[in-house]
């Protein structure tokens, strides 16, 4: 047996999955105060023998929360950079400190590191009783000489530890700065609230591998989840939209729509696989290589409150409560549906009274008001997304080739999960023009999809024959080369790489590889050919465990 | 950190392109130099925004020039789209989008003449002119364009293509001709008859570095720029005056470049040349988009820069104050110059030698202007190359008066002779004819 466990801001929604079979579901109220005591809540719920239960995938609000409400550890950053943009411009507080060291585009060191500067810093951290740092330099991804360096000069000192090359082998050293500042400053949360998870089950008899939910919809293990925390942040929409492909083992270019009270999140799927943000999420306002799902996120959802303004009907994007219908004070999409009879849970007279202001001012009838309603609702959201796919279809390509042949997102259907969903299939096959799905389990799509969500690893190879060197920083390699090194010989050692590293990480078969990037570029200098530069992106497809196998 | 100067980047290396496999204008080129904008970031500052390339069209190309036998087969789709990434620059400068853009492309186009036989210094046709004319096809507001080109290179292409246009300004800081490719852009080159003083020339010595540019921009630029009053000011960004050049000889540093589009505020940059594509190419194209975006660039400098060991002597400074004081005296003198060259002649003639050292094409021309107080004046090519074409080329220039426009439908209805064709460009009809005889 098999369970997903979301916890989201409002409520925490767990499902169990065995024999190819959604076997129960349950959905309790988030304690914001306790998560452990909602999953524990949860999982009761379910009624079901824990002794079955052989894997557990949560995913959590946890970190999101404690980033937004900044009630984060403080951490100290010991950063070398090297000339460019001024590294101070990024730095949050007093606590980043700047020491000496440069390395360049191809990892060659051109200023060294001050060993005395690093350990003063270090000292000056600990003065200030910070237990956490985190440790970057420009270009560690393509030599983290300088960051292993000061790794060793800090380890003792500090409990919590992170370094910009592990986060990701993606360039973008601001990105890699903050990246690498949330990954330790969530460290103590994460590691308290996991062994508290882990303690939880224990009591329960639940004596199972328990894996987390990150932003790019796969699973990490616990250990895994232990050093890269910040990967887990934002897995909450990631979890509907693996949902969404676990409920309808969709294989076409889809939208996702997942409507809920306050937003409504919308992804899209690429003959079948979730879209990535290119470089990576945004958290606090703070722009992360942390991979995860290109979402467009609205305030334009079930409970969004409908007010008039300079005589035309605006919805949210804020919230105040329920719909009226369901015992709120305000009127809501979901009181215009119930008032349209397309939505039948609550009081129907309720929805009617709640638009009888918006009516008067509008010297229009109730009925007329909630179709209205309903028009903008719909049209408003057609318009970001169309206007959200533009986007994702101007991006830039590199190659005369991607010039040439583009690959345009064009999606054929719509697959909408969350709460509200039913009453909206029929609306949303209207709007968009193309066929529309609502599948059986909509409402607890966020807990099917951690549930069956599989594990993902990407890493990035880079070989400079030139130089002689081969790096892959995700996984802390650093290889001599020869000369004669192919494109074929890094793919080959990559592929290898990352099936270990999927072994490692993950319990179930691997799934296919996609080579993400790869690129060669013969290094001519004075009209010779001097080597090779090659790049290797590769990873594990990013997919569901197909529920029959479940 | 925010961009004061909302700016646009349209990025295209065309990874999938190489005139030969060791060729300096290969695959390789922009590699490092996307590998350092993306580690820095740049992409991520608010106010700077990358746009995706677009394609030239042939009728844009055609704006322009003379391809001959035609389009088709003198260019390949690398270079529809290094001039479409420029048009796209435009395109998004004059919608008000950003207030400045930088067209990050490549091949380069520079030495690109009017008529194209082949290829002339790595280029096949002329992005910046192919840019300007789509921007004054599609933005009439736009009347007066400078395009000051700071590629080490003398841009023989541009100065040919703009030679009889008044209302196109082309100032050209290259190395001095008597010591590079290709050999020309002296102070006596200075505009045709109808456009005298719209085409200015500043030979540097070699070794010239950062004190020795910005003097030229800050005493010769600039107050050139002030008089003229341009609607919209191009660079021509070549990044070969920097100091680790291979193929140059001079000493400029990132630093300067940056400061250089700082003080001269183009709206559109376009990179041309620039084959350090290690040591140079990374670090000067950051500091000319952070210079355009407004951005501090003071923390930025090449790994091992020693600046006071490039630093140009004072004899060479000398040297350049004395040659910014004979061109601008020039300058100022334009109009009497004009009469005294020109005063009573109704057509004059030029011939031109051209080579095309990249496809080993020679070509030799003599073009005749018809001398117009009216308009730009009409003019007209006799274009025979090696390759065995032989074609006359008839313009028709934007606002031609109507003795210019008649004198040029008669040229081109009535030529006869051992051409292979007569090709026309009408700039008012945008309309572009091809007779073959």
């Amino acid at each position: 047996m098999m369970l997903g466990i979301d916890v989201g801001g409002t409520h925490t929604d767990a499902i169990s999955i065995e024999g190819g079979e959604i076997t129960a579901s349950a959905k309790r109220v988030t304690r914001k105060k306790d998560l452990v005591v909602s999953i524990v809540d949860a999982v009761i719920g379910l009624g079901i023998d824990v002794a079955r239960v052989k894997r557990v995938v949560l995913s959590t609000t946890l970190a999101t929360n404690s980033i937004v409400e900044n009630t984060l550890a403080p951490v100290g950053m010991v950063v070398s950079a090297g000339p460019g943009i001024d590294p101070r411009e990024y730095f949050l507080n007093e606590d980043f400190y700047l020491v000496k060291g440069a390395i360049d585009h191809r990892g060659r060191e051109y200023q060294g590191l001050s060993d005395r500067e690093v350990v003063d810093a270090g000292r000056k951290l600990k003065a200030r009783s910070i237990e956490g740092i985190g440790i970057v330099s420009k270009f560690s991804v393509r030599n983290p000489m300088h960051e292993n360096r000061m790794h060793y000069l800090l380890a003792n000192e500090f409990k919590y530890i992170s370094m910009g090359h592990q986060m990701s082998g993606s360039l973008n050293f601001p990105r890699r700065l903050y990246t690498t500042y949330f990954n330790t400053a969530v460290m103590p949360l994460q590691h308290g609230f996991l062994k508290s998870v882990g303690d939880a089950f224990r009591d329960m008899g639940i004596n199972a591998d328990i894996l987390i939910l990150k932003a790019d919809g796969g699973t990490i293990t616990h250990d895994a989840a232990f050093r890269l925390p910040v990967e887990t942040i934002l897995s909450g929409p990631a979890a509907s939209i693996m949902g969404a492909i676990a409920l309808t083992g969709e294989r076409r270019t889809a939208l996702v729509l997942d409507i809920g009270g306050t937003t409504t999140d919308i992804g899209v799927l690429v003959k079948g696989v979730p879209l990535m943000q290119p470089q990576g999420v945004d958290m606090a306002g703070k722009k992360t290589l942390v991979r995860g799902l290109d979402l467009l996120s609205l305030g334009l959802a079930g409970d969004s409150t409908v007010v008039v303004e300079d005589g035309k009907i605006r919805i949210g994007p804020g919230r105040k409560g329920p719909p009226a219908c369901l015992d709120g004070t305000s009127p809501t999409p979901t009181d215009a549906l119930s008032v349209m009879g397309l939505f039948d849970k609550g009081e129907r007279r309720r929805a009617e009274e709640s638009f009888e202001s918006i009516a008067q001012v509008l010297d229009k009838g109730v009925e007329e008001v909630a179709r209205q309603v309903i028009r903008n609702f719909c049209q408003e959201l057609k318009s970001a997304v169309t206007e959200f796919i533009d986007v994702l279809n101007s991006r830039p390509v590199y190659t005369i080739h991607d010039m040439i042949y583009p690959e345009f997102i064009s999606p054929e259907t719509v697959i909408v999960v969350g709460g509200p969903a039913g009453s909206f299939c029929s609306l949303m096959e209207d709007t968009f023009g193309i066929e529309c799905k609502v599948p059986q389990y909509h409402e607890v799509a966020n807990a099917i999809g951690a549930c069956l969500a599989r594990t993902t690893a990407r890493i990035t190879l880079v070989a400079d024959t030139h130089l002689g060197k081969l790096i892959c920083p995700e996984l802390d390699i650093e290889k001599d080369i020869p000369g004669d090194y192919s494109p074929d010989d890094v793919k080959v050692f990559g592929m290898e790489r990352l099936d270990e590293l999927y072994r490692y990480l993950g319990m179930e078969d691997r799934p296919d590889i996609d080579v993400v990037e790869e690129q060669s570029f013969n290094m001519v200098r004075g009209f010779r050919t001097v080597g090779k530069n090659i790049r290797l992106r590769v990873q594990t497809r990013p997919g569901v465990l197909s529920l029959s196998r479940a | 950190m925010k961009a004061l100067n909302k700016t646009g980047l349209i990025f295209f290396p065309a990874y999938d392109w190489e005139i030969s496999p060791t060729h300096p204008e290969r695959q390789e080129r922009l590699l490092y130099t996307q590998d350092q904008i993306m580690e820095e970031g740049l992409l991520d500052i608010e106010g700077i925004h990358e746009f995706k390339a677009g394609f030239a069209t042939e009728h844009d190309i055609q704006r322009v020039h003379f391809c001959v036998p035609d389009v088709a087969s003198r260019i390949t789709t690398s270079h529809n789209i290094s001039a479409g990434g420029c048009i796209e620059a435009a395109r998004h400068v004059l919608e008000g989008d950003v207030d400045k853009a930088f067209a990050l492309v490549r091949p380069p186009g520079h030495h690109s003449m009017r008529v194209v036989h082949g290829a002339r210094g790595f280029c096949n046709i002329n992005i910046e002119a192919i840019m300007v004319e789509w921007i004054r096809r599609n933005y009439p507001r736009i009347k007066k364009i400078a395009i000051v080109d700071t590629d080490c290179h003398h841009g023989d292409g541009s100065q040919d293509i703009f030679w009889h246009d008044p209302r196109v300004l082309y100032i050209s800081l290259h190395q001095d001709g008597r010591t590079l490719y290709p050999g020309s852009g002296f102070p006596n080159e200075f505009g045709g008859p109808n456009a005298l003083g719209m085409t200015v020339n500043v030979p540097l010595p070699p070794r010239t570095s950062d004190r020795g540019f910005l003097f030229v921009i800050e005493n010769l630029v600039l107050p050139i720029l002030e008089e003229f009053k341009p609607d919209l000011v191009v660079n021509s960004a070549g990044q070969d005056n920097h100091y680790s050049d291979p193929i140059t000889d001079m000493a400029f540093t990132a630093r300067g470049y940056a400061r250089l589009n700082e003080m001269l505020s183009p709206d559109i940059c376009v990179l041309e040349g620039g084959y350090s594509i290690e040591a140079a190419l990374p670090y000067v194209n950051t500091g000319i988009i952070l210079a355009l975006a407004g951005l501090d660039y003071s923390y930025l400098r090449e790994p091992g820069l020693d600046t006071e060991s490039i630093k140009e002597g004072q004899k060479i400074l000398d040297y350049i104050a004395r040659l910014t004081d004979n061109i601008l005296d020039k300058w100022h003198n334009k109009e009497r110059l004009r009469s005294e060259y020109y005063e009573g002649e109704a057509y004059v003639k030029r011939d031109k030698s051209i080579y095309y050292d990249t496809d080993g094409i020679s070509e030799s021309q003599t073009e005749e202007v018809r001398v117009c107080d009216k308009c730009p004046g009409v003019f007209k090519i006799d274009s025979q190359a090696s390759t065995g074409y032989r074609i006359l080329g008839i313009h028709i220039p934007w606002g031609a008066c109507q003795e210019c426009r008649e004198k040029g439908l008669e040229w081109f209805n009535e030529a006869e002779g051992p051409y292979y064709g007569v090709y026309l460009q009408d700039m008012d009809a945008d309309r572009y004819r091809v007779r073959l005889l």
